[in-house]
């Protein structure tokens, strides 16, 4: 295995449809701008990449078919390169960095794009896409009409039943990634919000309020990765990948993601994510309680607290101490999602793996202004996605 | 006029004489229970697959709970205008962890409440009542 190295990165503003940031811009637009920042950002010419992953969409672009990195390829100029569409749910962009560090870790390529884009459709997220009774997501959606935001206001009702999580510690952690995107160039939100006006926005699912979800976003991220040897000839200091993983969910998974399972003998966890996690850690050789900081996904507030718990961050049941003593800002002992996360940015689904590894890259070089986790070192970017996807890469200094 | 009830997808649960059931299975092999049916064992530990149809209704013990506050979108159907409801998860005595709308008002729910399985209505269509399976506390 060779040494992988963050080259350059690139990432659109994300915003809303018709709003003065994306306006009507196309998926294809988004993206090129993002690599034409990455390639600049790296020093090189498009001319020079030797292959494309891409995320592949399910809402925009990509001909329909998840093409999205044809997409990319045919607007930069068809080099004949290789172009690898990777389909995860909303774990595609992470998903899409993992095949792009692969095929320079084995030595296939040694300078590939990583890229990932979206224009969203209004609204809450369809989760079936079809209306076929073998389709077990069909009869969820059918026969008990679970919304995207249900299995998240579940998992949360279960935390407050379990360690006693009030709904007001939920919305602190609003408060506070709405914090860390004040003067986040790339950030949808740029505003703070008070305790206030998080705990009078409706339940979308109750217990979880509207700015405790994060909407959909359009926006765009790419990535340039390459080998230590080409690293070397373009910067005397490079980001490296310490680690990349992928997995997907285990049989002993008991959280309610389809309409019924064996009743569990002891706790539920995300298991696709904490395999991803773990490996992550492994390979890299570093414990959870090393990481500068995290970038992780944040679809609502109970993530921030669940998962550092799950992955060992913290002792399980302390998220919420730590997030009041402000030890998850920035400039705490456990940086969670400095970028201001999904709840700031809001999701553009396939750019969010892609989107992450800038961020912590920019964090890694100490480029993120007023959101910089002091003396950055070591972080990891965390997706997961629809069908039990999950991923985990570590980026060091 | 009598009111025409039928299953907004067939197949899937009854009432009867011995009460109201979802229909699934379950592996003789390793234990496993399923809805809805599958064809074969899914535990990559299982020694050998071995499928029964299999019947879970009775009563549970609420694991989580949530509240739709706002319509699902398709393909969900339900009667306008649209009632906020709860969606319980619930581990059922026979086994089986299912999720389910709960008929109760959200307020009334707890994590930790008993319930019992019931086939009610979800929507109406066409003169018809289309039923579903839901927890109905006790």
């Amino acid at each position: 295995m060779q040494e992988v190295a963050v080259l350059g990165v690139g990432l659109h503003r994300f915003g809303k449809s018709g709003d003065a940031i994306v306006g009507n811009k196309s998926v294809t637009e988004l993206c090129r701008h993002a690599v034409d920042m990455a390639l600049s950002d790296a020093g090189i010419s498009w001319r020079q990449v030797q292959a494309v992953a891409a995320a592949s969409s399910r809402f925009s672009g990509g001909k329909g078919w998840g093409l999205n990195g044809n997409d990319v390829v045919e607007d930069l100029g068809s080099t004949g390169v290789p172009v690898y569409n990777l389909s995860a749910g909303c774990a595609a962009g992470g998903n899409a960095f993992n095949v792009g560090y692969s095929l320079v870790a084995g030595g296939v390529h040694d300078l590939v794009l990583v890229v990932g884009g979206e224009v969203m459709p209004k609204g809450m997220i369809q989760t079936s896409g079809t209306e076929e009774v073998t389709d077990p997501e069909f009869l969820r959606q059918r026969c008990v009409g679970m919304p995207g935001p249900a299995f998240w206001a579940t998992l949360a009702r279960r935390r407050m039943h379990e360690f006693g999580t009030t709904e007001e510690q939920m919305a602190k952690v609003t408060v506070k990634a709405r914090q860390c995107s004040v003067g986040n160039p790339f950030a949808r939100f740029q505003k703070a919000v008070s305790l206030e006006e998080v705990m009078n926005s409706p339940y979308v699912s109750n217990p979880l309020r509207l700015f405790e979800i994060c909407p959909v976003s359009n926006g765009a991220a790419a990535t340039i990765l390459c080998s230590a040897q080409k690293a070397r000839q373009f910067t005397g200091k490079p980001v490296w990948v310490a680690s990349s993983a992928v997995a997907t969910l285990g049989f002993d998974d008991t959280l309610p993601r389809n309409l019924a399972g064996p009743v569990p003998n002891g706790p539920s966890f995300h298991t696709e994510v904490m395999t991803a996690v773990r490996k992550a850690f492994e390979r890299a050789g570093v414990g959870p309680r090393e990481l500068s900081f995290v970038e992780m996904q944040d679809n609502t507030c109970y993530y921030e607290l669940a998962y550092p718990e799950e992955w060992g961050l913290c002792e399980p049941g302390e998220a919420q101490y730590l997030l009041e003593a402000g030890e998850t800002l920035p400039t705490g002992r456990m940086p969670i999602n400095p970028s201001g996360g999904f709840v700031s940015f809001g999701e553009a689904t396939t750019a969010m793996g892609v989107f992450q590894i800038v961020e912590a890259t920019w964090q890694l070089r100490g480029q993120s202004g007023g959101r910089q986790v002091p003396g950055a070192k070591l972080g990891l970017a965390q997706t997961n996605g629809l069908g039990g996807n999950a991923t985990a890469a570590i980026l060091k200094r | 006029m009598s009111e025409i009830v039928e299953p907004a997808v067939p197949g899937l649960f009854v009432a009867d004489e011995h009460g109201a059931r979802v229909l699934g299975s379950k592996c003789e092999a390793c234990g496993t229970p399923y809805f809805p049916k599958v064809p074969v064992c899914h535990n990559p530990a299982c020694p050998g697959s071995r499928m029964e149809p299999c019947g879970f209704g009775g009563r549970g013990v609420v694991w989580s709970y949530s509240v739709a506050n706002f319509a699902p979108p398709a393909p969900h159907k339900y009667d306008k205008p649209f009632r906020p409801y709860a969606i319980g998860v619930v581990d059922l005595a026979s086994g089986l962890r299912l999720v389910g709308q709960i008929v109760d008002p959200p307020e009334a729910v707890t994590v930790g409440a008993a319930v019992e399985l019931v086939i009610e209505p979800l929507y109406h269509e066409g003169g018809k009542t289309f039923t579903t399976w839901k927890f109905k506390l006790v």
